[in-house]
């Protein structure tokens, strides 16, 4: 059976799927063999990692006690 | 009822960091953003038959955010914000501009990297203020994906969109999210900063790359060109 393969052009359209780990196991699994392979798409790829993991560094957990404090009180008068 | 008045509570402050944080880059102001995560708490207690188990309250309740945004902006009448929240060109291929695609450069020194050393100087405000700049249809999406790390088909269920639109939303609002920090990096003067450097760098070859890390794997001295 011939090894199935992916060229760039799929690579990069995939790309940010792949990323965000949406891809199912078949495409996965291919892209995963494109980019032990292809270094521009790996980069580029690497890139799109890099600059999502930053993005996500955005995200502030820390919620202001008078906003807890409203709603706690909300809660209490359902 | 999907979930008891006590896991309700637990659901509610478990997320209202998110809840907030997403209100916030949302409304773009703290005090809003506190109304807004307090009129959805209201409305989420009040549509609570609504939500069909547990497992879908994170997606539930965020809908019930966005929602609640957007009526409040039509009350408002805030016209250019409405429309900032209508993505009209959902059929469209997803963005172009690629930050990676303006710096690469495939035949530097295996060593020199222009656009993840572009990627090293970015800093948190420089990110911040791109995503907040970003119009509100494409801000949701990046939020939910990348801060608050939704999958697709959540994101689908909480903005009430297909799979596939979310797939082309992401892909312009990091097509925009890109270009603004691009244009960004421009206006300090960072993307010439980083382009000369790598001038400096000789040209080589991918064949002359993997010579010389060959050469360094065995220890060679002397030059690896």
């Amino acid at each position: 059976m011939t090894k199935q393969q992916i060229d760039c052009e799929l690579a990069l359209r995939q790309i940010l799927e792949y990323v965000d780990h949406e891809l199912g196991e078949h495409d996965h699994s291919l892209m995963e063999q494109h980019l032990r392979t292809c270094k521009s798409c790996f980069s580029r790829m690497e890139f799109e990692r890099r600059l999502k993991r930053k993005v996500g560094e955005l995200r502030e957990d820390e919620v202001p006690s008078p906003l807890s404090e409203r709603i706690k009180g909300l809660l209490k008068s359902f | 009822m999907a979930v008891s008045r006590k896991v309700f509570e637990e659901q509610v402050l478990g997320l209202l960091g998110s809840l907030q944080g997403v209100a916030r880059r949302l409304t773009r102001n703290d005090a809003d953003a506190e109304d807004l995560v307090a009129e959805t708490v209201a409305r989420a207690w009040r549509a609570l038959d609504s939500l069909a188990s547990e497992a879908a309250f994170r997606a539930w309740i965020f809908r019930i955010l966005n929602n609640t945004f957007i009526s409040d902006l039509r009350r408002a009448d805030a016209r250019p914000r409405l429309d900032s929240i209508e993505c009209e060109d959902e059929d469209a291929e997803g963005g172009d501009f690629s930050i990676f695609e303006q710096m690469h450069q495939p035949f530097l020194l295996w060593f020199s990297n222009p656009e993840q050393e572009f990627l090293d100087k970015l800093l948190r405000e420089d990110l911040d203020r791109a995503l907040v700049a970003l119009p509100d249809c494409y801000r949701v999406v990046v939020i939910l994906s990348d801060l608050e790390e939704f999958s697709y088909p959540e994101i689908a269920a909480t903005l009430e969109i297909p799979i596939g639109t979310v797939r082309s939303r992401l892909a312009r609002a990091r097509s925009a999210l890109q270009k603004a920090l691009w244009q960004q990096a421009q206006a300090y003067g960072l993307t010439n900063a980083v382009a000369a450097r790598s001038e400096c760098a000789p040209l080589e070859t991918e064949a002359q790359q993997r010579g010389a890390t060959a050469r360094l794997a065995r220890g060679d001295k002397g030059s690896v060109r």
